[in-house]
């Protein structure tokens, strides 16, 4: 495991991503809200470019104290990405499915060095 | 220099042409018929480790760093230059750039209007639908159905929902749906037929 620089994190925007290569491992770098995430660009359902598709805030459904549905709504904070091919969500603090937690894409940890990025892989 | 393959294969051939009576002897011994090379080779022609490292040190004085007879060299098991190979330092290659999604613009209008959506929202979670008369209903409806069109008319064409999409119920797009075309007494076959004539 070494640190890979990928790039300036003055010249990465937030919302932005770049998918890279390193060596064997295909990954999706993605800036959120300030912070830089990285995960396997290989989707852990069929293996489609699970970083390359919608990002999404989190749909919850608020329920009221009698147990009834509020509707819809988008969490204020909580940002998934979506793989293109068939929708498995991803969460993007964790890189976990938002249905089943237990299912994680390999996360890959992101060093900043002031303005330079770094992915240990 | 040929290469490291066409080198290390050399003295078994030297073997199986020069001496036959020794093949006789290993074959006998060992029946396998389908690997000749190896067997031609008898025991006290096999060479020494000794002699491998000494064969591969040979071959690797001539032989550059990074280049393919170089790795060909380290790459084989127990090459005692295994430990000198230079550790491959992976690359980052940029394969894509997704942009971020573009920045909204917020006028002063559009701000209000999220504002009342908000509260229209607000409204309909604490259950007090009362809070937004018919009346007033009817007016942002009709307003929004034109500003959609107007906007559509000049080229502007938008998902009417954009991502807000995931939190509109199937169900309520039709109720929705239904209600306006009967408010202009619109049957959906006429619908159908518009969209299959023009690109609505
Ligand atoms: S391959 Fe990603 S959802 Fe099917």
């Amino acid at each position: 495991m070494a640190e890979q620089f990928v790039g300036k994190a003055s010249e990465f925007k937030d919302g932005e991503r770049q998918i890279i290569r390193i060596g064997e491992d295909e990954i999706g770098v993605f800036r959120h809200a300030g912070e830089f995430y990285a995960y396997s660009n290989f989707c852990l359902h069929q293996g489609g470019p699970a970083c390359e598709g919608l990002t999404i805030a989190r749909v919850i459904e608020p329920l009221r104290e009698d147990k009834t549905s509020m509707g819809l709504h988008f969490h204020e904070t909580d940002m998934n990405f979506v793989c293109p091919w068939h929708g498995y969500e991803y969460d993007m603090k964790t890189g976990a499915h938002i249905a089943d937690p237990r299912v994680k894409l390999r996360k890959y940890d992101v060093v900043r060095k002031g303005d330079e990025v770094y992915v240990v892989a | 220099m040929s290469s490291p393959k066409a080198l290390s294969r050399a003295p078994v051939k030297g073997k199986t042409d020069g001496a036959k009576p020794a093949v006789g002897k290993t074959v006998a011994s060992k029946p396998s018929a389908k690997k000749p090379a190896k067997a031609a080779v008898s025991d006290d022609a096999s060479p020494t480790p000794a002699q491998k490292a000494a064969f591969l040190k040979a071959m690797a004085a001539g032989v550059k760093l990074n280049t393919a007879a170089s790795r060909s060299l380290v790459k084989k098991k127990g090459s005692p230059f295994a430990a000198e190979a230079p550790k491959p330092t992976p690359k980052v290659e940029v394969l894509r750039r997704i942009p971020a999604p573009v920045k909204v613009v917020d006028t002063p209008e559009s701000k209000t209007a999220l504002a009342l959506a908000a509260l229209i929202e607000a409204s309909i979670d604490a259950r007090e639908l009362g809070k937004v008369q018919p009346h007033a209903q009817q007016a942002l409806v009709a307003a929004l159905c034109k500003l959609y069109a107007a906007h559509a008319e000049a080229g502007e064409r938008f998902d009417i929902l954009g991502q807000r999409a995931a939190t509109v119920a199937a169900t309520d797009v039709m109720v929705m749906c239904g209600a306006l075309l009967k408010a202009v007494d619109l049957q959906v076959f006429e619908l159908g037929m518009w969209q299959s004539w023009s690109s609505g």
